[in-house]
């Protein structure tokens, strides 16, 4: 029988830059084939050719053995021929419900002109419980967690018939729990013959849910090979094309001055009152799960939410943060959880973005171009974005290299605590330690410190020199890394165990 | 030999990829369409390609390129003005009857740009401190300001201007250049140097582009959009000295269809009307558009109601090809 689909020597340049260099890939029924590469290696690039929003300059597509003439695909004829990719919830129109959304350009008529809601709404169950999906076919999407806005994405490729399903680092803004719901649905949609093209950075999973792996390498695709049966080390030695030394340990310094301290801090937010402080040089994370309200308590103390009460002081001086202009101006920097509504001038170039927030802390009328533009240039070259020119739009360059943008322009700006909100989402494994080696030498100069937020309890142990858990919108654990686990810091997220190590 | 080769051929490519993204680029291909217009128009009219008629257009320009400039900053920002022209008309009778009472020229100017500043503020805050959406704000600021003018003026142009205000629109340097062209070169000089050179350019540019994240940089979206507001107004009453000075007299119903004039220039020039993109230089071109096609018109005798209705046409065009170029 013939395989699903293949593409044979796909190449796609942008303005002479090669993003894909004569790239084979193939995909049987009921398997997850992975695609692993560093940022910009060209992932993305390649499941756009499939599912029709680039058109490849060169190469052939076959669907179940029969020609696809890739001049002609488009997003419609993808649809029209089943290849359905799942976004992060673009997709979804937020105000309507489930089921208009799940049965959107076919609903139901009543004889006439009127639509037959009843009828709407029991077809739409019907497919949810087809699936066993737990949604709610009433709820409105905008009301629904990310999860369950991506099984709904899911349940709307599927009633269109769809054979091969894309997602593109579909975890990334997922909980552990939701992760494992995700899993669960792709080992269900996996036994009714449907392939699935899964991108991810995340070498566990890799593991977990591939049954094969093709790595790609600055556009070209180097190997395709087992994941069960290939070592972590080795998969990333495939993707960089060297081995790393595993990651170094944090330097313990010892607890120098308080240089941020929070107290009383309340709003409709918490269930608690906040209160924690920062000391110089370190690097405090916050763990918790997915809506634990990490990402408030964040938001809380920029200046974007407003506090009931609370007092806030840098360096042992009460200050009053009233929006995130006041913050910024203290030496307070915040990276946003969603780069592309919050971090980023999208049609602005790597340049412009990555020198905003200190061009926000001048108080002269003009600055220094030269002086922006070697400032700017030097942190692309320490932190790696791989753009073509500083002009370049960043909404050109891919996922891993928009984020590393975003973390350029505070760590360009003259903060001394920086708030970092899931600063590795979408960002590959080489670069990732490349990453936490500059957060720890940002730490390392004099008054600077770092509030570390992240769901990745993993990447928490590893960058954090204390940390706090977070559960149900208040602060429930405070904790040493070197003394703590993953299973004790995953009881205090989900609440199975109490206990406030200070008060 | 081999030398001189290559670096032709160098130069050549080089030329090639100049035209490539120079094709790329509204304004350029709108200074085509402008060249090809004035081709037209100079075969219809043996008196076009003067000396003093280039300066007459740039002339007649000037009113329409000052206030573009102003629309061009909000625009920028994704924001829109529609009180411009009523802004401009109120702010030159105010200016108008000052005079009136004191016969002081100063003074009398001084009134017109500040109340031309005064409109836009309001606008400012209403639009930041109230969050009444641009549109509405300025639609409404377009029926304050041009019932405000029509009161203070009890609806009766006023005349009686001292010769030193008509030179502002008459006069001449150098017994060459209109003044008129001087003020509006001098005006896209320094919005040229402050969208491009300060921090405030930056942030005009970072705010049309991603408000949230502009706002999330610690940028000071409320001062800055206030500012463009306020520098818009500005312009307005500047224009509407030229105006006055060039006609002798202040027309409270002066300016009326002028934000059709000015939203025309600055979408010809091919600033995106969503914000972030876009540059003032090419708002000059559109502006120098739009009055060579409303002369063009005038040579050809086309009355003044249907060049409403080429202008009209012209705005929509010109977003559309817009349009259509951005999502190929
Ligand atoms: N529309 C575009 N215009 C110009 N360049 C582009 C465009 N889309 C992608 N690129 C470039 O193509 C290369 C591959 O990008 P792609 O998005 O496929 O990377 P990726 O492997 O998905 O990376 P990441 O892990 O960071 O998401 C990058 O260098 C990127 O800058
Ligand atoms: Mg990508």
């Amino acid at each position: 029988m013939a395989k699903l689909l293949v593409m044979k020597d796909i190449s796609k340049s942008f303005y002479g830059v090669k993003a894909l260099k004569n790239v084979n890939f193939d995909l049987e029924s009921g398997e997850v084939h992975i695609l692993l590469g560093e940022n910009g290696a060209g992932k993305s690039t390649l499941i756009k050719i499939l599912s029709g929003a680039y058109r490849a300059d060169s190469g052939n597509i076959e669907l179940e053995g029969k020609h696809i003439d890739i001049s002609r695909l488009g997003p419609r004829m993808a649809e029209e021929i089943g290849i359905a990719t799942i976004y992060q919830s673009f997709h979804l129109i937020p105000h309507l419900t489930v089921a208009e959304n799940l049965m959107l350009p076919r609903f139901v008529r009543d004889g006439g002109m009127f639509i037959h809601w009843k009828a709407v709404f029991q077809d739409a169950k019907n497919a949810l419980d087809a699936l066993d999906f737990d949604i709610d076919p009433h709820a409105k999407v905008k009301d629904l967690s990310v999860s369950k806005k991506q099984m709904l994405e899911i349940a709307i490729a599927l009633s269109k018939n769809a054979k091969i399903l894309i997602m593109d680092e579909p975890t990334a803004a997922l909980s552990q729990k939701e992760i494992e719901i995700l899993f669960s649905t792709i080992a269900r949609i996996k036994e009714r013959g449907i392939g699935i093209i899964y991108i991810s950075h995340k070498i566990e999973e890799i593991k977990r849910i591939g049954d094969r792996v093709t790595v790609l390498r600055d556009g070209s695709a180097i190997a395709t090979v087992n994941p069960k049966t290939t070592s972590a080390e080795e998969l990333i030695s495939i993707m960089i094309g060297k081995t790393i030394s595993s990651h170094n340990r944090r330097v313990v310094t010892s607890a120098g001055k308080t240089l941020f301290e929070v107290k009383g801090l309340q709003n409709q937010n918490f269930s608690k009152p906040i209160n924690f402080e920062i000391y110089e040089h370190e690097i405090l994370g916050i763990a918790g799960l997915v809506g634990s309200g990490k990402t408030e308590l964040a938001q809380a103390i920029f200046g974007i939410d407003r506090l009931d009460s609370g007092k806030i002081s840098l360096e042992g001086n009460k200050i009053v943060i009233t929006s995130p202009r006041s913050a910024v101006m203290r030496g307070i920097g915040y990276l946003p959880e969603d780069r592309d509504a919050c971090g980023l001038c999208l049609n602005m170039g790597v340049k412009e973005n990555m020198s905003l927030a200190n061009l926000a802390q001048l108080h002269s009328l003009t600055y220094s171009h030269v002086h922006e533009t070697q400032s700017v240039q030097s942190m692309v070259d320490d932190i790696a974005v791989k753009t073509p020119e500083l002009s370049q739009q960043v909404k050109y360059l891919s996922g891993g290299n928009k984020q590393k943008v975003i973390l350029g322009k505070w760590l360009l700006a003259n903060c001394r605590l920086l708030i970092l909100d899931e600063p590795t989402i979408g960002i590959d494994v080489g670069a990732r330690s490349e990453i936490y080696e500059l957060i720890r030498n940002f730490a390392g100069d004099p008054g600077h410190s770092v509030l570390f937020i992240s769901s990745d309890i993993d990447e928490i142990l590893e960058i954090s020199n204390r940390l706090l858990v977070m559960s149900q919108w208040q602060i429930v654990a405070e904790l040493d890394p070197d003394k703590s686990s993953k299973n004790e810091i995953m009881q205090y997220s989900l609440g199975t165990r109490t206990r406030i190590s200070h008060d | 030999m081999t030398k001189n080769n290559q670096s032709s051929s160098a130069g050549k490519t080089g030329i090639m990829r100049f035209f490539g993204r120079a094709m790329k680029n509204q304004a350029f291909s709108m200074f085509i369409i402008l060249i090809a217009m004035w081709i037209v128009l100079a075969f219809m009219s043996p008196y076009f390609f003067t000396v003093s008629n280039i300066f007459e257009i740039t002339l007649q320009t000037a009113v329409v390129a000052i206030i573009a400039a102003g629309e061009t900053f909000i625009t920028l920002t994704g924001g829109l003005d529609l009180s411009v022209g009523s802004t401009f008309a109120c702010s030159a009778v105010l200016g108008g009857l000052v005079f009136q009472a004191t016969q002081n020229l100063f003074l009398s100017l001084a009134t017109t740009l500040l109340s031309g500043l005064v409109f836009g503020l309001i606008n400012g805050l209403l639009i930041t401190g109230l969050k009444v959406p641009p549109f509405i704000a300025t639609l409404g600021m377009m029926g304050i300001a041009r019932g405000f003018a029509l009161i203070f003026s009890r609806g009766i142009p006023i005349f009686g201007l001292p010769p030193t205000y008509m030179w502002i629109g008459q006069g001449k340097l150098f017994n060459l250049i209109p003044i008129p062209t001087v003020i509006m070169v001098l005006v896209f000089i320094v919005a040229y140097l402050l969208l491009n050179y300060t921090r405030f350019g930056r942030f005009i540019f970072a705010i049309g582009s991603n408000t949230e994240a502009a706002r999330l940089s610690g940028i000071p979206v409320a001062k800055v959009t206030i500012g463009i507001y306020a520098i818009c107004g500005l312009l307005c009453g500047i224009a509407s000295t030229i105006e006055a000075g060039r006609l002798g007299t202040i027309q409270p119903a002066g300016g009326n269809g002028y934000e059709l004039l000015a939203i025309g220039a600055v979408v010809i020039g091919g600033t995106s009307t969503f914000g972030g993109e876009g540059s003032i230089i090419a708002t000059l071109i559109g502006a120098i558009i739009v009055t060579t096609i409303r002369n063009g018109l005038n040579i050809i005798g086309v009355n003044a109601f249907w060049q409403q209705v080429v202008n009209g046409m012209i705005i929509i065009g010109a977003v559309a090809t817009d349009q259509m170029r951005r999502h190929k």
